[in-house]
């Protein structure tokens, strides 16, 4: 340990790395009455790492190409050593990566955790969210299948309800007028580099933003559940009797992580194929449309809406009012109440909202 | 048993466990990023003999790596490794002097694959062939 214990000490004197690793991390303190809801964030970035890097390896083998491209996930899958293990592990992680998400969103919900002086937390983690339905759909493109062909032409052609521009707007998303080659060489880039990008720096922003306000304490097993900040001036939430990040909620996360990797092993090894229909293994032809094509789970309840309504434009506005109620409501619930069981009305419209969603994908999957 | 030497068994347990979930990820993606000609054996190569005239030489691909036949003036083939013993460019046919001109740094090789000038330290390597039926099978 001399030799380490010698280039930790060269480091210390130059930098102040002791200190920074002590504020960080035993000096960090977190609420006394945390709760596992709270390891999310880490288990979503590690989710995110991990897509990341098999991503970083899907790319060595993949041809982003129309005419090679499924065939150079099929080779992935077929051929090359461990090749299934790597793509699965990111289609598999993808699902997963967003069940975890809405998941730290529903208790960020319940907790009220989003209420101010965490109004840009909200906004950032919801801008995440939507960038993460971005790079979702325009992943599910990329083995050009039946089903990647097919469910990006009715995604895209969503647009055509907005009035004016609409037609224009598909268009130019497309890249040409049906999903073709040039649609495959835009959402690569967006995939692989614009996409990516905009998410990591988001990453920092909320990162950032939390480090900045405190981590908010959890509204249960508290006399107090009113948010204390008056709005007067700037003050970071610190619990001077609190548990150090580490080595105690460190381990939380790393347990939380433990958790998400078992499910996602699970998913992987036992039913890999659990978010594959069987369009996902016919290659794209774009003369013959499958019989019903439908969506990523997550994208069900939108699915389904567009097919309730006979007008396109109020079932895509419709989405778009509940998307932009969802990403403004520190501003709009302004109370300073967090419990969720002293909140009735919020209480009764989450719960509702939730029903709501689970029932439209429901019905979304089996029209 | 003392809380040190307690402390002790679980770092060696836990440093156990994580050095076999690092071979778990590690040796999957090693696997994965091994070049192909390493886990593939050299399969072979034919080629109809008229596609090689006499004082012409043919270049193909073979074992995940570059191979030339030729025909020389004297009617007898020769199968040898197109990469140039030097820093491995892929050497040229010069037909009108009959050999082997590695266009890098100017090694010279025979027909036959010996040196004749430059830096080359060895011959290029003869690869086995077989004539039979009007086609010739490399490998």
């Amino acid at each position: 340990m001399r030799p380490l214990k010698m280039i930790v000490d060269w480091i210390d004197l130059r930098i102040g790395a002791r200190d920074i690793l002590k504020k960080e991390l035993t000096g960090y303190l977190l609420p006394r009455n945390i709760n596992g809801w709270y390891s999310l964030g880490s288990v979503l970035l590690f989710a995110f790492a991990l897509q990341v890097l098999s991503g970083i390896l899907l790319l060595i083998y993949y041809v982003p190409d129309a005419d090679k491209a499924f065939k150079s996930v099929s080779h992935i899958m077929n051929d090359v050593p461990f090749g299934w293990l790597i793509r699965m592990c990111h289609a598999v992680g993808s699902n997963m990566m967003v069940l975890a998400l809405l998941l730290h969103m529903l208790s960020v919900l319940f907790m009220g955790s989003y209420k101010r002086p965490r109004e840009l937390n909200w906004l950032t983690g919801f801008i995440l969210f939507s960038l993460v339905q971005g790079i979702s759909l325009t992943g599910y493109l990329l083995p050009w299948s039946q089903l990647s062909f097919w469910a990006t032409t009715v995604a895209t052609n969503s647009a055509n309800a907005i009035p004016v521009i609409g037609p224009y707007l598909v268009e130019f998303l497309r890249g040409g007028v049906l999903v073709g080659p040039p649609t495959l060489g835009r959402f690569f880039a967006l995939h692989v580099a614009v996409i990516p990008a905009g998410i990591a720096a988001l990453i920092g922003a909320h990162l950032f933003l939390l480090k900045r306000t405190g981590v908010s304490t959890p509204p249960f097993g508290q006399q107090q559940t009113c948010n204390p900040w008056q709005g007067d001036s700037y003050r970071y939430e610190d619990h001077p009797d609190g548990i150090p990040f580490f080595p105690d909620f460190a381990l939380e996360d790393l347990r939380a992580i433990a958790i998400y990797m078992a499910c996602f092993l699970a998913v992987l090894f036992f039913d890999p194929y659990l978010f594959f229909p069987k369009d996902a293994f016919i290659p794209a032809n774009p003369f013959v449309t499958p019989a019903h094509i439908k969506p990523e789970w997550y994208f069900l309840a939108n699915y389904q809406t567009l097919k309730i309504f006979p007008n396109e434009l109020i079932g895509l506005s419709l989405q778009g009012a509940a998307m932009t109620f969802l990403a403004l409501l520190p501003f709009i619930d302004r109370g300073p109440e967090r419990h969720p069981l002293k909140r009735p009305l919020f209480l009764a419209c989450s719960v509702g909202g939730l029903l709501l969603w689970i029932g439209l994908s429901i019905w979304g999957h089996f029209s | 048993m003392d809380n040190s030497g307690r402390r002790t068994f679980l770092g060696i347990c836990l440093a156990g466990l994580g050095a076999l979930a690092a071979a778990a990820v590690g040796w999957p993606v090693f696997r994965y990023l091994a070049p192909a000609s390493s886990r593939e054996a050299a399969g072979k190569v034919v080629i109809p003999e008229k596609e090689i005239p006499e004082g012409e030489a043919k270049f193909f691909e073979y074992a995940g790596s570059s191979a030339v036949l030729v025909r020389k003036k004297d009617g007898s083939l020769v199968a040898l490794s197109a990469v140039c013993t030097h820093l491995g460019c892929i050497v040229q046919w010069q037909k009108d002097k009959q050999d082997f001109l590695c266009p890098c740094h100017a090694g010279h090789y025979s027909a036959d694959g010996i040196v004749t000038a430059g830096p080359p330290p060895r011959p290029l390597p003869k690869i086995p062939f077989s004539v039979a039926g009007g086609n010739i099978t490399v490998g």
